[in-house]
């Protein structure tokens, strides 16, 4: 019998060993190890036996889903033994996963490990922004992604789009994705972002799935809307985005809803205001028109007299008071055509910057008239109604005196007698009051002179 | 006028509506909450409508700080 050398044996068996050719086996993956140089070693199993395996990198680097412990896969490779150590071992050429695709099974793995860090948590997400009036736009500038967004975009006169064109599919659409999040973002011109694509395979869509960009959009500082896909479509950026929308239809749709409802907002508090105030007025009105009917409040000439002096008054500082008010709303004016300019006429032809000064200039001219007018009319109807209010009048010191029991105004001392109660209404509370006597003088003035005191008898 | 302050302010607005709507609110109060509703409700018009509708799209990456060159964005009607 023939004596061996040992590497002659190992070469020996090797020899069979190619001659055996290409082998699939199905296995479970145990042990996986990535060693510094990128190759990947690991155990491929079954509940009766084991098979170590070798996967170069350049093979391996090539899987788009992570090797780990438990994946049940197919493999196809050669096998030999291991010189150096005498052990058989498996070079692994192809390596697929059972029973889900390749792309399936990296998407679930990205999706376990983007969760497990947190970065689809619901504290994470932004809500749309208050006032979306500059819109980021990443997509393809063809296709009808970005047509069906402008067209609902357009829906609403008073916004802006920047759109960064990038690639939304193919080798490298996943880096001017996540390059484009990155720049608008340090940019920081734009309320938020849209990040969107129209329907396809899920090969088509494989760049929306690629940890680049979910890195990208959770590090975005402007909120990101998706809409990648259709409906039943859901990608990894969509469940790293602040809001998903089901397609790029409805991502803009949302932005539009959002600019309808503030300015339904807008108008309804508008509308509002003016009913309140309506009613406010008129319930004054009413009230006064009941206390003096029966109580005879307008009875008292001098005070109507007094009223027309304190308003006369008012009329004279009027003009001052319109013209701080002219001059604060000209500042905020300006302020907005400082905002206004600085984006994106920069940009624009000189001649669209003309037509915007004069537009400005009308709308200027127009805002004064308007302003001038609204500030008269509120300061009239606040003149009217301090004139009638009944409370007014007393809370500039004037009292109202009855009987007690008895709602009828006393106008004449001569009324009561001494020992009667009466009730003294003032501004704010009244007094039951003891009549001790009758001063000089029937037709008394109001404020009287504290030295022309009657000596007969004191309140 | 900052996106915050568009919130605020129409928040301010509503919380005036409800006040207004109550009776027992004295008068002058009643007049300052109106005047100030009026401010606050042309205030948030003029930002809702601050903006004029533009396209455009970024033609290159500009340094840190400046405005990128754009040029003004049509879609393509046809075709996908």
């Amino acid at each position: 019998m023939r004596v061996f050398q040992v590497s002659e044996l190992v070469e020996a068996i090797n020899a069979q060993l190619a001659a055996f050719g290409e082998v699939w086996v199905r296995g479970e993956l145990s042990g996986v190890k990535v060693a510094a140089s990128g190759h990947r070693y690991f155990t491929l199993k079954d509940p009766q036996g084991q098979l170590a395996c070798v996967m170069w990198a350049s093979q391996a680097d090539r899987l788009r889903f992570k090797l780990a412990d438990g994946l049940a896969v197919l493999v196809r490779g050669v096998l030999e033994v291991y010189p150096q150590r005498g052990s058989l071992q498996l070079l692994v050429q192809e390596l697929v996963p059972e029973g889900v695709g390749e792309l399936q099974l990296a998407f679930e793995q990205l999706k376990a490990k983007l969760s497990a860090e947190g970065l689809f948590a619901p504290e994470r997400k932004r809500p749309m922004p208050a006032l979306p009036q500059r819109l980021g736009l990443v997509t393809s500038p063809k296709g009808a992604a970005v047509r069906d967004v402008l067209k609902v975009l357009s829906r609403w006169p008073h916004l802006q789009v920047l759109l960064y064109p990038v690639r939304v599919q193919g080798k490298g659409a996943e880096g001017e994705i996540a390059r484009a999040l990155r720049y608008l973002g340090k940019l920081g011109f734009c309320d938020v972002i849209l990040l969107v694509r129209g329907g396809g395979s899920l090969e088509d869509l494989w760049a929306f799935n690629e940890e680049v960009v979910a890195r990208a959009i959770a590090a975005s500082p402007i909120p990101v809307i998706s809409g990648v896909g259709h409906e039943v479509d859901f990608t990894i950026a969509d469940f790293v985005a602040d809001i998903r929308a089901a397609t790029p239809t409805q991502a803009a749709e949302l932005v539009v809803a959002q600019l309808e409802r503030q300015a339904r907002r807008v108008e309804d508090g508008f509308a509002a205001l003016q009913r309140a105030w309506q009613r406010r007025f008129a319930s004054v009105a009413n009230r006064l028109a009941l206390a003096s009917g029966a109580r005879g409040l307008a009875v008292f000439p001098a005070r109507l007299q007094h009223l027309a002096t304190r308003l006369d008054s008012w009329r004279a500082s009027l003009p001052r008071l319109l013209r701080n008010l002219v001059h604060l709303r000209h500042r905020r004016f300006a302020t907005a055509q400082a905002h206004l300019l600085g984006w994106p006429v920069r940009f624009g032809a000189a001649k669209q910057r003309q037509v915007l000064a004069s537009h400005m200039a009308m709308a200027r001219e127009r805002l004064k008239a308007l302003l001038l007018r609204r500030s008269l009319e509120v300061a009239a109807k606040a003149r009217a109604l301090q004139a009638l209010s009944p409370l007014a009048v007393l809370r500039r010191g004037y009292s109202i005196t009855t009987r007690e029991g008895d709602q009828t105004p006393l106008r004449s001392a001569s009324e009561v007698t001494v020992g009667e109660r009466v009730v003294v209404r003032l501004a704010e509370g009244r007094l039951r009051t003891l009549v001790v006597g009758h001063l000089a003088g029937s037709q008394a003035t109001l404020f009287e002179d504290p030295g022309r005191g009657d000596e007969q008898g004191e309140l | 006028m900052s996106k915050e302050s568009f919130e605020q302010a129409l928040a301010e607005l509503e919380g005036i509506v409800a006040r207004l709507e109550d009776e027992n609110v004295p008068l002058e109060e009643a007049l300052k909450l109106f005047e100030r509703g009026v401010k606050l409700a042309r205030r948030l018009r003029g930002q809702l409508t601050a903006v004029e509708r533009r396209v455009e799209q970024l033609l290159a990456e500009a340094a840190e700080g400046e405005q990128p060159p754009t040029a003004p964005f049509v879609a393509e009607s046809e075709g996908d």
